[in-house]
C-alpha cells in the first residue's frame, strides 16, 4: 500500500506540474491586464491540435515540436491582443472589462466549433512510440511524456519567475500589472506589455498543450476538460501569482491522485473542490497569492 | 453593361420556367417524404465517434430504402432522416426533441444512444405523442416508465451484457480449466455505467468469484492515472472495463505502460468495440483484449446479397468497413421504420406507434444481419437480442462466444499472455 501511495504521490507530481503549466497563462493575464480570458481552453485545445499536426505532417519529434507551437502561440497571442482584445479593452478603459469577458467567452465557442468543422469530431493521438515508452525508476514506472512534462513544466515555470523578477521586460509587466496608471506615468507603453504578456501566456499555453497531449487524445472540446481545473488552480494558488498557479497545479494533482486511493475517485473530485472552497473561505487571496490591495 | 441589364429579365424568366418544369412532375408523382429525427451524440462527448457510426449506418440504410421505392403504402414517399446533434448533453437533446416535434413536425423519433440523455429525451416524446425507436441505450427503466411510445428494438437492459461477461468468464473457466477467482470493476459513474455494475457485481459474487475493486470515475476525467494505478494494486484475474472510447483508450494505454497484468481485461461493448480503439492505443495494447458485443461480427452475419450490399455500399461510401455494431444497427433500424411506415399507412404518430407495437420481424434479411429477431412485448422491450464476446487480435475482433457463432480457425487467448511476454 505504501508503494502504492508514494507511486500515486509521483504521478500526482508530474501531473500536476503540467496542471500548473496550463492555469499560468491564465493567471498571467489575469495578473497583469486583469482579463479573466474564457477562451484559454479553446487556445489549450487549439494548441495539442498543433501539436498534432506537427508531428504528423511534420514528422517532428514530440519533444522538438514543444518550442516550435510555443513560438507560433506567442505570435498568435500578440496578434489576438493587438487586434482582437485591445480595441475592446481601450474602450472600457475606465471600467471594469466586462466586453473582453464577453468577448473571450465568444471566442471560446467560436474556436471550439471552428476545430470541430476543421479537425471533425473524433480524438487524435499523437503518432509513434515515445508516448507509451516505459523509464523504470527503482521500482516505479514512468513513461517519457510524464518525467519530460515534469521537467519542462517546472523549467518553464522558473524561467517564466526568474524573468518576471529580474529581467527589464519582467519587471515592466510587473508594474503595469501592479497599477497602470503609475505604469504609464512613467513612459511604460501598457499597450504594448499586454501584447507581450498575452503573448507570454500563450506560449506557456502552448508548451503545455504539446505536453499534455501525449498524455491525452484530443478533441474539439477537450478543453472543457481541463480549463475547470485550471480555473481552480488559479484561485487556488493566487490569482496573478506565477509560482502560485505552478504549486496550486501540484496540489491538485496530488489530491486527485492521492486521494483516489484513498477513496473513490469520484469522491477525490469532491476532495479537489472542498479544499478550493475552504481556501477561498481562509483565504481568498490564494494559498501564494499577496495579500495587498 | 447594358447588354447585362437587358438580358437579365429573360434569364430570370427561364430559370422560373425552368424550376416549373423540374418541380412539377417531382409534386404529382412522389409523396411527401416522411421525415424520421435521429437524436445522437455527433460531437462533443467521448460517445461522439459512436454517434457517426450510427448517422452513417443510418444514412446508408435510408438511401437504400428510398432507392428500393421508398414507402409504397405512402406512394413511394422517402424517409426524410434528420440528423441531430445532441452533443451528449441531457439539456441539449430535451431541446432539440422539442424543437423536432414542434417545428420540423417529424411523427418518428429516434435515438440517443446515452443512456443518460436518452431517459429525459423520452419523456418530451412521451409527453407529445410521438414515437420513439431507441437505438443503444441500455438502461433498463427506459422501457420500464409504463410510457407508451417507447420502444427498444435492437438493445436490451444492460444486465444481458453484463451476464454475457460473467457467463463467458465461467464458460472459458471450465474450457480451460484456468478459472478466474477475482475480479476488477471499474465503470463510468453514469446511468448505463451503474447499471452494468450493479449486475455484473451481482453475477461474479454468485458465481463465486470475489470482487476486489468497484470503483466508479467521472466520464472524460482529466486524468485516469489514479485509477489504472488502483487496478495495479488490486491485482484481479478479470478486470472489467466499462467506458466510452475517450476513456477506454486512455485506460487501455494506461494498463499497458503500467504493464497491469490479469487473466483477461474485458470490455461491455462500448469503448473498446470504437472504431477508433485499435488505431488509438495501438496493437500492442488492444490485443488480447476482450469485450461483449452486440453483433457477432461479418464472418457469421454478412450472408446474402442484402447483407453484402450493406457492406460493399458503407465501404464504397465512406471508405473504411463497418467496425462492430452501431452502424449496423443505423442501417438495420431504417428498414425497421420502412417496415413501420408500411404497416401504418400514414405519417400519422399515433398510427406509427401502433404499427411499432405490432412489429413482427422475424427470419429475414434484417434479422439475419443483426442476428436476432424482432418482436416488442408490453413494454416496447425486444427480448431477442443476445450479447457475444469478441476478442481483438492484430486489429481483427473474433467472436469467440457463444460457440455457434465463434469465428471458425481462431483459438480464444485465456488466459493472456503477461506484458513482458509481448
Amino acid at each position: 500500500m505504501t508503494m502504492v501511495l508514494v507511486q500515486a504521490l509521483l504521478y500526482g507530481i508530474a501531473t500536476g506540474a503540467v496542471y500548473g503549466l496550463i492555469a499560468l497563462g491564465l493567471s498571467l493575464q489575469f495578473g497583469v491586464m486583469k482579463i479573466v480570458n474564457f477562451a484559454h481552453g479553446a487556445f489549450l485545445m487549439a494548441s495539442m491540435y498543433a501539436a498534432v499536426w506537427l508531428a504528423r505532417y511534420g514528422g517532428l519529434h514530440p519533444l522538438v515540436l514543444i518550442p516550435v507551437v510555443a513560438v507560433i502561440f506567442f505570435v498568435i497571442g500578440l496578434i489576438i491582443q493587438r487586434w482582437l482584445i485591445e480595441p475592446i479593452y481601450r474602450k472600457e478603459a475606465t471600467r471594469e472589462p466586462i466586453g473582453v469577458l464577453i468577448f473571450t467567452t465568444g471566442l471560446w465557442l467560436f474556436i471550439d466549433h471552428l476545430f470541430l468543422m476543421i479537425a471533425g469530431p473524433n480524438y487524435q493521438v499523437l503518432p509513434g512510440r515515445w508516448a507509451n515508452t516505459i523509464l523504470l525508476l527503482g521500482d516505479y514506472i514512468f513513461t517519457y511524456p510524464q518525467v519530460f512534462g515534469f521537467l519542462i513544466a517546472c523549467a518553464v515555470t522558473l524561467a517564466l519567475v526568474l524573468y518576471l523578477r529580474y529581467t527589464r521586460v519582467g519587471r515592466i509587466i510587473r508594474a503595469t500589472g501592479q497599477d497602470r496608471e503609475a505604469a504609464s506615468v512613467c513612459g511604460i507603453n501598457s499597450s504594448w506589455v499586454y501584447q507581450v504578456a498575452f503573448g507570454i501566456s500563450m506560449a506557456v499555453l502552448g508548451i503545455a498543450g504539446s505536453l499534455l497531449l501525449p498524455l491525452y487524445p484530443v478533441n474539439p472540446f477537450v478543453g472543457d476538460v481541463f480549463v475547470l481545473r485550471a480555473f481552480v488552480i488559479v484561485v487556488l494558488g493566487g490569482m496573478g501569482s506565477v509560482a502560485g498557479a505552478f504549486w496550486g497545479g501540484i496540489l491538485v494533482g496530488v489530491l486527485e491522485s492521492v486521494g483516489a486511493q484513498l477513496m473513490p475517485i469520484s469522491m477525490a473530485e469532491i476532495l479537489i473542490f472542498g479544499t478550493f472552497l475552504l481556501v477561498l473561505y481562509w483565504r481568498p487571496s490564494g494559498l501564494f497569492g499577496l495579500e495587498s490591495q | 453593361m447594358k447588354k447585362g441589364t437587358s438580358r437579365r429579365p429573360a434569364l430570370l424568366a427561364a430559370a422560373l420556367v425552368m424550376t416549373f418544369l423540374l418541380a412539377m412532375p417531382m409534386a404529382v408523382s412522389a409523396a411527401d417524404p416522411v421525415k424520421v429525427g435521429y437524436v445522437l451524440p455527433l460531437s462533443g462527448s467521448a460517445a461522439a465517434s459512436i454517434g457517426q457510426e450510427f448517422a452513417k449506418g443510418a444514412m446508408l440504410g435510408a438511401r437504400h430504402v428510398n432507392e428500393a421505392g421508398g414507402i409504397q403504402a405512402l406512394g413511394g414517399a422517402e424517409i426524410q432522416l434528420v440528423l441531430t446533434d445532441s452533443r451528449g448533453d441531457p439539456q441539449v437533446a430535451m431541446t432539440e426533441v422539442e424543437r423536432l416535434i414542434t417545428v420540423e413536425r417529424v411523427p418518428l423519433l429516434m435515438g440517443a444512444f446515452q443512456s443518460a440523455v436518452t431517459l429525459p429525451a423520452t419523456t418530451v416524446a412521451e409527453r407529445y405523442g410521438v414515437p420513439w425507436i431507441v437505438d443503444m441505450a441500455a438502461e433498463k427503466s427506459i422501457t420500464e416508465r409504463g410510457f407508451r411510445y417507447i420502444f427498444r428494438p435492437t438493445q436490451v437492459p444492460s444486465s444481458s451484457n453484463a451476464d454475457s461477461v460473467v457467463d463467458f468468464v465461467v464458460w472459458i473457466g471450465e474450457q480451460t480449466g484456468r478459472k478466474a477467482q477475482t475480479a476488477a470493476i471499474v465503470y463510468e459513474n453514469t446511468d448505463w455505467g451503474q447499471d452494468l455494475a450493479n449486475r455484473l457485481r451481482q453475477r461474479f459474487t454468485e458465481a463465486g468469484i470475489r470482487i476486489v475493486l468497484d470503483e466508479s470515475y467521472p466520464p472524460d476525467s482529466p486524468n485516469l492515472r489514479p485509477l489504472v494505478l488502483k487496478l495495479a494494486a488490486a491485482r484481479a484475474d478479470v478486470i472489467s472495463v466499462t467506458a466510452y472510447a475517450t476513456d477506454a483508450i486512455q485506460i487501455h494505454s494506461l494498463i499497458e505502460q503500467m504493464g497491469v497484468n490479469a487473466m483477461a481485461v474485458i470490455g461491455s461493448g462500448a469503448g473498446q468495440v470504437d472504431a477508433t480503439f485499435v488505431p488509438s492505443v495501438g496493437e500492442r495494447g488492444s490485443n488480447y483484449v476482450f469485450s461483449t458485443n452486440g453483433w457477432a461480427g461479418p464472418a457469421s452475419t454478412i450472408v446474402g446479397p442484402f447483407a453484402e450490399r450493406f457492406w460493399n455500399d458503407y465501404i464504397a461510401a465512406y471508405g473504411e468497413e463497418p467496425v462492430g455494431e452501431f452502424p449496423v444497427v443505423g442501417y438495420a433500424l431504417m428498414w425497421l421504420v420502412k417496415d413501420v411506415l408500411e404497416r401504418a399507412g400514414g405519417a400519422d404518430p399515433d398510427a406509427i406507434r401502433d404499427a411499432l407495437a405490432s412489429t413482427e420481424m422475424r427470419n429475414n434479411e434484417v434479422t439475419r444481419l443483426l442476428g436476432y429477431d424482432i418482436v416488442f412485448d408490453a413494454t416496447g422491450q425486444n427480448q431477442e437480442k443476445r450479447f457475444v464476446m469478441q476478442q481483438i487480435k492484430d486489429g481483427v475482433y473474433y467472436t469467440v462466444w457463444p460457440e455457434h457463432v465463434a469465428v471458425p480457425g481462431y483459438e480464444v487467448v485465456w488466459p493472456v499472455p503477461p506484458w513482458s511476454d509481448r
